[in-house]
């Protein structure tokens, strides 16, 4: 008799580890974190209209988001008349003025876009000493005060707005354009709290 | 004779003594040098150099030898003016870049620059032990999984070793009590199986059992449709939200600058993803080869880092994988959440003050090295938030606007739908 109950426990095993196996395998297979799981009706997650992001093949290069045709400008859109030169940033540095009239609110908001868009490498007092810098990620950032120099000749605390503004626009030596990503009203707050900081003694 | 040969000893020594402690101070100095000039030269020079590379200027260690010293003083001091000055040697190197002009640096000391030349001289210090340790925790994981592995296996023969030695053992048992061993008969599995669904009582629990089973999977298959919970897919750059939202501590709205504007937080261009990475390169952990994975936004543009140019020709756009996904029959608007609502969203969800507002829907993100999809997004997961956040009207133009409306028809003024937003494009179209 005790035979038999040996062998009826082997098979046992067998069977309880098949079941295990079982169990384990259907389990991890709902939880596959690289699949979105069942879905009832996919076509209602699906856009009838494209996606700026989606991919397109009703355009040569495959995308939905297109540049707009050649001469031509999307609504409310602010022309830069200013070339990235050596000639362009002069002129910008001489011409243009923050059209913005010196408010705290702007100051503000400038200090906002500030924080967020600038400060990883300028540093929220401008000092050059960002997040970024400071791990030695990015380096080589220059103060906007004290006696900091600007590539492109003078001092960094006496830049005008027109050639801080150019700078956003198109980025300078390994600064890239921020002009995608601030609009202009945005970038001309962000000279606005610029300027503040250049007055730091 | 044998002082004499003593004293030459002693003077040996001494000799040797004191050859060896220069030899150590200066070594030491140089030392500091190069770490004074590594501390100036990520401050003022690394905008536009790089030791290796040409960036905006010249890679330095190509450069620097070429050059005097008193040549590089002056040229470092006031470049523009030794330009000027018609020196044939400044004029010749400022054609490096027609577009660019080296800085005049007058307030370093000639100790200052020297010091620098020292550091471009014996480059970056090596760090010791890093990639040692990197390699033993690589093995540690690696043996690991194969010890647990091998646990598992010698467990399995353990056990059946076991069994059969308690079988012998209980063989032995019962012949030295004299009992006569009948071999079992080997009763067929099939016929083991078909003999027990006969019994009434054990098919009415099979069935039952397998009733219970399938019910609580269809169940749970049911709730769990078309909720992406957990959903991490993989994308075809190993972007890690933990380096650039963690460790660098970039702010969500740097690359999702449209999360706070417009109803989509916009997937960053490449452009902002340059914005670092052309100068960013992660060449310390790649044995001074640019890492893969910022070699393929490089591949995408068309971008060569050698001659740091574009071919527009070779663009191709990087095809992420959409993690948050909405049916197209639900209307989402990121601005009107986190600009609008983010008072009140972060008081709901218990956010810390450190903590972007966009934790709230989307988890730690600067802890996800993949991102993955952390609320449930479903309609309940919505309705139950709109039922339970308390709004927060005061300083919030939103409200005013409605508050000023509200004012107006109680006085019985006239009122147009374009003063309540009826003009805007989205209310009708989206």
């Amino acid at each position: 008799m005790k035979g038999s109950i040996l062998a009826m426990n082997k098979t046992g095993i067998v069977y309880v580890a098949f079941f295990a196996l079982t169990v384990a395998v259907s389990l991890s297979s709902c939880r596959d974190k690289r699949s979105t799981g069942l879905e009832y009706a996919r076509n209602m997650y699906d856009p009838i209209a494209y996606n700026p992001d989606q991919p397109n093949k009703n355009f040569a290069n495959g995308q939905t988001a297109q540049t707009p045709p050649p001469n031509t400008d999307p609504v409310g859109f602010v022309k830069y008349e200013y070339a990235n030169t050596k000639e362009g940033y002069e002129a910008a540095g001489k011409n243009l003025v923050n059209p913005l009239p010196l408010t705290e609110q702007n100051l503000l908001q400038g200090k906002h876009y500030f924080t967020v868009f600038c400060a990883p490498c300028h540093g929220d007092k401008g000092d050059g000493k960002g997040h970024l810098v400071q791990i030695e990620k990015f380096t080589g950032v220059p103060a906007y005060h004290g006696d900091a120099a600007s590539s492109r000749g003078g001092m960094m605390k006496d830049l005008t707005a027109g050639k801080i503004y150019h700078t956003i626009m198109y980025g300078l030596n390994n600064m890239g354009s921020h002009a995608s990503q601030l609009s202009p009203k945005e970038r001309w707050e962000v000279v606005m709290y610029v300027q503040k900081l250049q007055k730091i003694q | 004779m044998r002082n004499i040969s003593l004293i030459i000893r002693r003077v040996w020594k001494s000799a040797f003594m004191f050859t060896a402690l220069s030899v150590l101070i200066v070594s030491g100095t140089q030392a500091q040098d190069a770490a004074e000039g590594r501390k100036i030269f990520k401050e003022k020079c690394t905008s536009c150099h790089s030791l290796d590379r040409d960036m905006t200027g010249p890679a330095l260690q190509k450069i620097v030898p070429t050059k005097s010293e008193a040549f590089l003083l002056k040229w470092i001091n006031n470049a523009p003016a030794f330009i000027a000055s018609g020196d044939k040697e400044a004029v010749e190197a400022s054609k490096f870049n027609p577009n660019a002009e080296m800085t005049a640096f007058p307030s370093l000391t000639p100790e200052q620059i020297k010091s620098i030349l020292a550091y471009v001289k014996v480059g970056e210090p090596k760090k010791e032990g890093e990639k040692a340790g990197a390699a033993v925790q690589e093995e540690v994981s690696g043996f690991s999984l194969a010890g647990v592995v091998a646990v598992i296996l010698i467990s399995i023969v353990v056990l059946v070793v076991l069994g059969r030695a308690i079988k012998m053992l209980e063989r032995l048992i019962l012949q030295k009590q004299g009992v006569e061993i009948v071999e079992e008969e080997k009763v067929s599995l099939v016929a083991g199986i078909g003999g027990l669904f006969k019994n009434k009582k054990f098919v009415f629990f099979f069935i039952l059992c397998l009733v219970i089973t399938l019910g609580s999977f269809g169940w749970m298959g049911m709730w769990e449709t078309g909720v992406h919970t957990g959903y991490q897919p993989v994308q075809p750059i190993k972007f890690s939200h933990e380096l650039h939202a963690g460790t660098n501590q970039i702010d969500c709205q740097y690359c999702h600058s449209g999360a706070f504007k417009s109803k989509n937080a916009s997937i960053p261009s490449l452009n902002v993803c340059m914005n670092c990475h052309k100068q960013v390169q992660a060449r310390d952990s790649h044995d001074g080869n640019i890492s893969p994975e910022i070699q393929k936004i490089y591949n995408a543009l068309g971008y060569d880092a050698d001659k740091m140019t574009y071919d527009k020709s070779k663009e191709k756009p990087v095809e992420w994988v959409r993690v948050h996904n909405l049916p197209d029959f639900a209307y989402f608007n990121h601005s009107q959440h986190v600009v609008v609502a983010e008072k009140a969203i972060r008081k709901e969800k218990g956010l810390k003050p450190n903590e972007p507002v966009c934790f709230a829907c989307h988890g730690p993100v600067n802890t996800m090295e993949e991102i993955y999809q952390y609320s449930p997004l479903t309609m309940k997961w919505c309705i139950n938030c709109h039922k339970a956040a308390e709004i927060n009207g005061k300083d919030n133009a939103f409200y005013t606007k409605i508050i000023e409306a509200h004012e107006k028809i109680k006085k019985g003024e006239k009122i147009t739908p374009a003063a309540l937003g009826g003009l805007e494009c989205g209310k009708c179209h989206y």
